[in-house]
Order: structure tokens, then C-alpha cells, then sequence
């Protein structure tokens, strides 16, 4: 890894002024698990003068109720999100999502606010600069994307705009199906930004001098059933080619509230709303779910060879729908 | 140390707030990072000299490199293979993915230390995979040892799943992995059910 300087904050106020100072040449630094891989193949357009770390802010490492909303400050860990009863009970799809993610070390030091600021995981973005440069793509300020007519096997079937890499974050497709909101601080003040709305063609809704304190969830129905679906190759440590996550609340046999969201198709996660809507009032048959499962990839359009991944979307719309209407627990 | 938990080594660098761009370095220079490892005590200075921590030193590298401990192993150096594991207060965790600035007051317990500092005596996790055979090669073995560690000190009486999802995020090329399974199963009296 090249030097840069290295600093210690311990309050948002005080990472927000260093990152004024240095005007977008520093990275903020919490668990690391992917900062440090991208400074060590020296990845990013720019490498930055200054590294802060933002894990002695104390007042980020907790997960509260507070007048029914969930905060998770952006400190918390994926482990603790795995491993908190009120999250198993009450919000058992980001649960799971957060223990679907790497392996127990990496969880045991990766924080919520990181991994919904990650990095893309492009191998063309993430080619490391010492063998024979860096690969100038859309993403890093060049002009063309190379994995439009390369290899992107993993990349985009819907929604990409010059960019085609995925948004890699589980968490953030868990959290689209609870509504989450995403605290952004910065030098005036706080404003929130909803999840599925976080993530730009080609970077964050974060400006240079702001970072995430914290996420928030507005109360989820009454008695719903949950459940979240990552297919992998491997188990542990794989991305995700496709997630689903599924909220759906029934009133007898008949849904009365659906919310699908699905993870690693596109730039950012995505709300199937067209597909919610067909579900609400109707019982869950075989159907309405394969039709619910074509309206929801109705607007795909893979490059040529990721096709695949709306197959597999499709299959873990269908799994989902049926192991909620068949599972009377909810099962983590 | 009264409050060794997320104390920077700014404590030792009063002015660091007030670093500005390009001053940032010289103010570390004069900090220290203290690390209890394998229950030893070391104060680190911060620096860019040769015997000095660097700010992108990596917990891997300080072990490695500054300390002698080989023991700890690196391969990928990205987070993703496992053999670079220890336990930071009691926890496993990658030292490929930690700075070692960001290290201070913690508590490191590396293969090394899993030996009775005394009488010499291994650890039964080590007897164990050695009655096993639980290697080949043997490189990724210190950071399965390490996770195994963490595992039974959270699950002292683990069920497979536990096992198999605590081992997750250590692979091992030589594919020993179902011997690993048996000498942590020898050593739990798992019988493989639950
Ligand atoms: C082998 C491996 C497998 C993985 N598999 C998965 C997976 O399957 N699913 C998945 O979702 N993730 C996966 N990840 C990614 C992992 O979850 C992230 O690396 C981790 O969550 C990042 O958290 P961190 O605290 O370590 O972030 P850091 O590395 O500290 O930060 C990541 C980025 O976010 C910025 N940042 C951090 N905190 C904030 C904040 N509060 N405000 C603004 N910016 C911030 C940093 O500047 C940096 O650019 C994997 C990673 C590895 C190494
Ligand atoms: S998909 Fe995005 S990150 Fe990957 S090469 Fe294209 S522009 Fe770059
Ligand atoms: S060397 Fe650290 S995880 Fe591979
Ligand atoms: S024994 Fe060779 S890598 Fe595991």
C-alpha cells in the first residue's frame, strides 16, 4: 500500500471538517475490509493524501427503537446485525442478508455504513494498477465502459446509464424492502436520502465532504412474513449474482401488503413495484406467481452474456413468493 | 491504559486534529501504538524509518515483519482466503484488512501464543489437528487453528452447522477441509448431528 497521512476522529463534526479539508483527496475508513483492498491494488482514480478513521465516533455503534423507527448507527457491524435478537425477530431480511455476507472475520469488523458505501466490485474497475496500469473505464472518469463488450457476466441486466457494474451491497437490497432511509451528514446539517435512491449512475448520493451517520427504518406491518434469497456459486465469501428479499403481510389467504426488492441485477437496488401491485388481494398461486415473476424482469435488458441472471431472478421470485405462502414461520 | 478500547494513537499526538494536508505525517511520527500480543506488551512508534509503523502498515505486516511472529500467514492480502486470521479481544478477524494504527490498546492472539508459554504445551486445537492430520501444505493452517479458536470460545459445545459456518471464511487449497471437521469434531464430542 502507498503512504497517505492518517488521522482519528471522534465525532461526525470532526470527520466532516477533515473531509472539507481535504476537499475529496481523503477516504474515510471504517471496518476497511474494502478500502484497503482498493488502496492495495490501488484502484481509485486518485489515490488519497489522507485516510480518517471514523471508528472511534462512539455514538455510531448502536441499534435503537425509537418511537417505532429502527437507527442503526453506521458503525454497527454486520456480525451485531446478524446476531441482535430484534433484528432476527423484527427484521429477519436484514438479518439474514448480513449473514449471508463474507465470512465471520469479515463480519466481525465490517460496519453497516461501509458496505452500503463500497465500491463496485467491476473486475475491470477493480484491476489492480501494477499489472500494466490502471483500466481507465465510465466510472473512473474515462469514456467508454469496457464490460459492455467484455466480459460482464456478473454485471447489469437493467437500469445501468454508462456504468453496468452492480451495486454489491446486500444490506442495501434488504433494506429497500423496509423503506430505509440513509442519514447523510455534512457540513450543514443532516438530510435523509432513500435507499434505493443512494446510488448515481456512476457513485453515491454522497458529496465529497459528507458522510453517513446512520440508518433509519420506518415500522414494518403488523405480522408479515420475510425472507431473503442470495444465490451464489459458493456459500460463504461470493457476491451475489441475484437477490431477492420479500416482505408480504396477508390478510387470510389473500396478500394484503407485498414488497420485493431485488439485489446485484442493476447499478442500484430495485423495488419490484409493478410486481408488488399484481400480488396485493390475490392468493398466492402458481399463477399469479409466474406471473408476478415476468412482470418483475419485465424491463430487463441484459448485455450479451448475462442473460442468465434473469432466469435465476425469476426462479428466486418464484421460490420466495412460495416459501412465504408455505412457511407460516418466518424463517430466518 | 485506562480506556484501551477505540483509543487512537492520537492520544499520544495531541495536535493530530489540527494536522493540516501535508503536516499530517510528522505529527504521527512522534505517536505510539501499544499492542498486547500473544500477552507481551509492545510500544510501536509511528513513522516513516525503517523500524517505525507505517499509517499503511497492515496488522499482517507489523506481525510478520516488525514482530518475527511468521506464523500468521498471508495469501490472497485481500480478505477473502482466511489465512492471515487472529483474535483482536477475543474475536477473529483478518490482519490483511487491518491497519495496524488503528490497532492500538487491542489485544492479538496469534498462533504463537496458543501454546502454553510455560511448559511448552500445545493447545488441544493444535493436538488435534496434528492427530488429524488436518493439513497438507500446511499454510492455511494457522488461520483455521485461529478461527477454531474464536469458535469454540463463542460455541464451547458447537453443532456442525456452527463449525462449518465458523470455518467459512478460511479456504484451504489442499482441500484437508473434512479433515479439519474431524479434529474440531474429536475435540467437541460433535457426533456430526444437529
Ligand atoms: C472477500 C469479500 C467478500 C465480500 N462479500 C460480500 C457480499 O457477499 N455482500 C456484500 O454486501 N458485501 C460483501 N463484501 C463487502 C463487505 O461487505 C464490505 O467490504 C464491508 O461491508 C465494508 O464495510 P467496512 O466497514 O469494512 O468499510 P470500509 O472498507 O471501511 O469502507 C468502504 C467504503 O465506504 C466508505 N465509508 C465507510 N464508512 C462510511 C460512512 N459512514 N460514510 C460514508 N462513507 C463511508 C469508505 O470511505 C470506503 O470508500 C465482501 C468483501 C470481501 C473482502
Ligand atoms: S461496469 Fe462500470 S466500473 Fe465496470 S468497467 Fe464499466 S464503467 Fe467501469
Ligand atoms: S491473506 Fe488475509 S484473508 Fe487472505
Ligand atoms: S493444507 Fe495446504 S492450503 Fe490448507
Amino acid at each position: 500500500m502507498k503512504l497517505f497521512e492518517h488521522h482519528q476522529v471522534r465525532s461526525v463534526t470532526q470527520a466532516i471538517r477533515l473531509l472539507e479539508r481535504y476537499g475529496g483527496r481523503a477516504k474515510l475508513n471504517a471496518g476497511g475490509t474494502d478500502l484497503l483492498g482498493l488502496l492495495k491494488a490501488d484502484v481509485l482514480p486518485e489515490y488519497p493524501e489522507a485516510v480518517i478513521d471514523i471508528k472511534p465516533i462512539r455514538n455510531l455503534k448502536k441499534i435503537k427503537l425509537e418511537k417505532g423507527l429502527l437507527k442503526i448507527g453506521a458503525l454497527v457491524k454486520l456480525a451485531d446485525l446478524a446476531e441482535s435478537s430484534l433484528m432476527r425477530s423484527q427484521y429477519p431480511i436484514l438479518a439474514e442478508a448480513a449473514l449471508r455476507i463474507g465470512s465471520p472475520q469479515l463480519r466481525n469488523v465490517a460496519t453497516i455504513g461501509g458496505n452500503l458505501c463500497q465500491d463496485v466490485r467491476c473486475w475491470y474497475y477493480r484491476y489492480p494498477c501494477h499489472i500494466g496500469g490502471p483500466i481507465l473505464c465510465l466510472r473512473k472518469g474515462g469514456n467508454t465502459c469496457p464490460a459492455v463488450r467484455g466480459d460482464h457476466r456478473y454485471h447489469a441486466i437493467m437500469g445501468g446509464k454508462g456504468c453496468m457494474a452492480v451495486c454489491p451491497s446486500d444490506l442495501a437490497t434488504a433494506l429497500s424492502v423496509y423503506d430505509a432511509q440513509v442519514v447523510i451528514s455534512g457540513p450543514d446539517g443532516e438530510r435523509n436520502v432513500l435507499i434505493m435512491d443512494f446510488y448515481y449512475p456512476l457513485g453515491y448520493a454522497l458529496q465529497k465532504n459528507e458522510m453517513v451517520k446512520e440508518v433509519f427504518l420506518p415500522p414494518i406491518p403488523q405480522s408479515s412474513k420475510q425472507k431473503f434469497i442470495k444465490f451464489t456459486l459458493r456459500k460463504p465469501i461470493d457476491f451475489a449474482l441475484v437477490s431477492v428479499a420479500c416482505l408480504l403481510g396477508f390478510k387470510g389467504d389473500e396478500v394484503a401488503d407485498a414488497r420485493i426488492a431485488l439485489g446485484a441485477i442493476s447499478p442500484s437496488p430495485i423495488r419490484a413495484y409493478g410486481a408488488e401491485k399484481r400480488l396485493i388481494g390475490s392468493p398466492i398461486n402458481e399463477t399469479i406467481v409466474h406471473e408476478v415473476a415476468e412482470i418483475a424482469l419485465r424491463d430487463t435488458k441484459p448485455l450479451s452474456g448475462n442473460g442468465y441472471k434473469v432466469n435465476i431472478a425469476k426462479t428466486l421470485i418464484k421460490r420466495v413468493l412460495a416459501d412465504l405462502r408455505f412457511n407460516q414461520k418466518v424463517d430466518r | 491504559m485506562s480506556n484501551p478500547y477505540h483509543c487512537g494513537y492520537n492520544l499520544h499526538s495531541k495536535t493530530l486534529h489540527t494536522a493540516s494536508p501535508g503536516g499530517g505525517l510528522k505529527k504521527t511520527r512522534q505517536s505510539k501504538i501499544r499492542l498486547h500480543v500473544n500477552g507481551k506488551l509492545h510500544d510501536l512508534e509511528v513513522g516513516d524509518k525503517p523500524h517505525q509503523i507505517k499509517p499503511s502498515h497492515t496488522l499482517a505486516h507489523t506481525l510478520r515483519e516488525t514482530l518475527g511472529l511468521t506464523g500468521t500467514k498471508l495469501s490472497c492480502d485481500e480478505g477473502a482466503c482466511g489465512a492471515c486470521t487472529v483474535l483482536m479481544d477475543g474475536k477473529a478477524v483478518l490482519s490483511c484488512m487491518l491497519l495496524t494504527v488503528e490497532c492500538h490498546g487491542k489485544t492479538i492472539l496469534t498462533i504463537e501464543g496458543l501454546r502454553n508459554p510455560e511448559t511448552g504445551e500445545l493447545d488441544p486445537i493444535q493436538k488435534s489437528f496434528i492427530e488429524h492430520t488436518a493439513f497438507q501444505c500446511g499454510f492455511c493452517t494457522p488461520g483455521m487453528i485461529m478461527s477454531t479458536k474464536a469458535l469454540l470460545l463463542k460455541h464451547p459445545h458447537p453443532s456442525e452447522e456452527q463449525v462449518k459456518e465458523g470455518l467459512s471464511g478460511n479456504f484451504c487449497r489442499c482441500i484437508s477441509h473434512y479433515h479439519v471437521l474431524e479434529a474440531i469434531r474429536a475435540l467437541t464430542g460433535e457426533k456430526g448431528h444437529s
